[in-house]
């Protein structure tokens, strides 16, 4: 089956087509039926991702039955609705659009366009062709977001999974129709009224962002911060370089073992706006065995990999990328003690020999621990200053673009 | 050939647009609500703090407070205490500032030294060390030193600063700026002098003999864990 749209201008000349055709309208009526299944997939993910938007936890809906597999736990559609690609815009609005409302407006207007399809008298090639291609647009992005969830992420999502298959689903039955229709007949051109469906799409999509945009929920306190530094000398010298080093200063309080950091980290990464930042860490490992704030171990192993880390300050990042990209077996190791763990640092790096477990060391990250203490920081990790001021828990992820942006900008502006 | 009801293509289109409109309003609406009522994110979150620990009452904290601030620990100024002062802002007889001590026997190290001598011996320098290693949150590490009866009183009272200001000396010889953590009270032979029953504690000579006046040639180190 071959697209082309200057046959549809006039069919007297086309080639005669097979005499026994299957009908278009029940493949139209299909792919109504795929694009509201699409509707449908796109409004769970677009109402879990607004839902986050009140800053605070909620379960995510992660099955391929619509509506279904709410959990507060980690998941794939965590990962993916968390990450930099859940959104666009995301530093002019708090989270951003979510690219599930753009995914709802086109199911949205594919029902109408199929539906429309479908109630006309005659089916011809002319309007079953723009629907065959108006169907490609989010068969092609359900390709793209299915490469970058696999590729980028390491996570699949079962809800943008439905969306993925009702997506191509609508396109296949889209392109029976197609193969279905009656010719047009006449010479007028298709591209007047392709232009008319076009703009109604782009008004429905526009709309939508619209709206959304002007009732996105605004906090009180966006980009004010949670707090500041009481603190801002470092007489221990405890801050540890971070690969960004140019821009507004800011301190990062970070146990290398804590997979919130982790995840604090890659986002950071990801939003590009570390190049903004002289940014330094101050270890904070959640981790009892140095740390008298805990009564238990949250990260066991943390401590020996902050020796580590403070061992020397300047490869500190390879300690760090190392515990990352290890955390989980390092944890699962350290929990029996974390003898193991500081064997295995002075085998990965050798320049920790003769300081790693050293009162010297030791020392140092209590000095680490007392620059929370001055700053009477709350007992927890990640926290990001930008400046002096204290990044809310709240903004630290969907909202990290928006927040860090807003709170930048206002420390450049007093500049 | 569809025969049913012709619906006008308009219609269908504001349906379209005006369905996912009103979900996503609403939606939006209810995460406002939720935002203007949701409560402070870090408020159940406990606060970075230095060690409190259950033994720190509230007349240790008095007694730790008043000497700290004599000995110009508490405003980073000024050290070493004179005896007279210790009396005074510790307000209580010999026994009972002892006894203060007394939840404190596994983290202390008593610093033994030779008679009319204030040199820290190899086993001092690690007892010390060792006593050191084990701040974990305490703020403050103090050391208090006494000398026994034996000789003149005002030489006592030289000694007993003397060996506090030794064990000062080999903690910051590496980092000046503990120098800042560290309180020194010297009692010479006048208050507080320790009896034999502290002879069992954690000591710096511990494989000798060990009496009275040997227990009171010392410097008692420790880290003290009380937000003072």
């Amino acid at each position: 089956m071959r697209f082309d749209p200057n046959a549809l201008e006039d069919d007297t000349d086309a080639p005669t087509l097979p005499p026994v055709r299957a009908p278009a309208r029940p493949f139209l009526w299909g792919t109504a039926g795929a694009s509201a299944l699409g509707a449908v997939f796109a409004a769970v993910s677009t109402r879990d991702f607004i839902s986050h938007l009140d800053r605070q936890q909620h379960s995510i809906h992660c099955s391929l039955m619509p509506g279904g597999g709410a959990s507060l736990g980690e998941s794939g559609c965590r990962t993916v609705l968390m990450s930099p690609y859940s959104s666009v815009l995301r530093t002019e609005l708090w989270g951003g659009v979510p690219i599930s409302l753009l995914a709802f407006a086109v199911f949205a207007y594919l029902v109408y366009r199929s539906a429309a399809t479908a109630l006309e008298p005659r089916v011809t090639r002319r309007d079953a062709g723009y629907l065959w291609l108006a169907t490609g647009l989010p068969a092609a992005m359900s390709v793209i977001y299915g490469l970058i969830s696999t590729q980028a992420l390491g996570a699949v999502c079962q809800v943008c999974l439905g969306i993925y298959i009702s997506s191509t689903l609508a396109f296949v039955l889209a392109g029976l129709a197609f193969r279905g229709s009656e010719p047009t007949g006449g010479h007028a051109s298709p591209w007047p009224m392709w232009g008319r469906w076009f703009a109604e799409g782009v008004v429905t999509v526009v709309a939508l962002v619209g709206l959304y945009v002007a009732f996105a929920p605004k906090g009180a306190k966006d980009g004010q911060g949670c707090g500041v530094l009481a603190q801002t000398a470092d007489p221990g010298h405890v801050l540890v370089p971070s690969p960004y080093s140019r821009g507004t200063s800011a301190v990062m309080v970070l146990d290398p073992l804590c997979p919130a950091c982790r995840g604090f980290d890659k986002r950071l990464d990801a939003s590009g706006l570390g190049a903004r930042m002289d940014m330094k860490y101050v270890l904070f490992p959640l981790d009892a065995s140095c740390n008298w704030m805990l009564t238990d171990s949250l990260h066991p192993g943390a401590c020996a990999v902050s020796e580590a880390m403070l061992c020397d300050p300047n490869k500190a990042q390879q300690v760090l990328e190392w515990a990352f990209a290890h955390q989980e077996e390092l944890l699962e190791g350290a929990r029996k003690g974390d003898g193991p763990l500081r064997a295995e640092l002075k085998m990965k790096f050798p320049h920790v020999q003769g300081c790693l477990g050293t009162n010297k060391v030791k020392a140092q990250l209590r000095k680490s621990l007392k620059w929370g203490v001055a700053n009477a920081i709350p007992v927890l990790t990640p926290q990001l200053f930008v400046g002096e001021r204290r990044m809310c828990d709240e903004d630290t992820d969907l909202g990290l673009e928006y927040t860090l942006t807003t709170m930048l900008n206002q420390v450049e502006g007093k500049r | 050939m569809n025969t049913g009801p012709k619906i006008p293509p308009i219609v269908l289109w504001l349906v379209s647009l005006a369905l996912p409109a009103v979900l996503v309003i609403v939606w939006l609406r209810s995460a406002q609500a939720e935002l203007n009522a949701a409560p402070e994110s870090t408020q159940d979150v406990a606060v970075a703090s230095m060690t409190d620990d259950d033994y720190c009452t509230a007349d240790l904290k008095r007694v730790l407070r008043r000497v700290a601030g004599a000995c110009g620990l508490l405003a980073g100024a000024g050290r070493g205490c004179q005896p007279s002062d210790a009396k005074t802002v510790a307000q209580m007889n010999d026994a009972d500032f002892n006894a203060l001590f007394g939840p404190m026997k596994d983290r202390t190290q008593i610093i033994q030294f030779d008679a009319d001598d204030t040199t820290l011996d190899e086993v001092g320098r690690k007892a010390v060390e060792q006593a050191w290693a084990t701040q974990g949150g305490a703020s403050f590490f103090f050391v208090v030193s006494r000398a026994s009866p034996d000789g003149n009183k005002d030489h006592n009272l030289e000694l007993s600063k003397e060996r506090a200001e030794t064990v000062m000396k080999y903690i910051t010889a590496q980092d000046p700026e503990l120098e800042k953590q560290i309180g020194l009270l010297y009692l010479g032979e006048e208050y507080a002098q320790l009896s034999e029953e502290f002879c069992g504690w954690q000591r710096s000579r511990k494989d000798d003999e060990c009496t009275t006046k040997d227990i009171n040639r010392s410097a008692f180190v420790a880290w003290i864990d009380c937000a003072i």
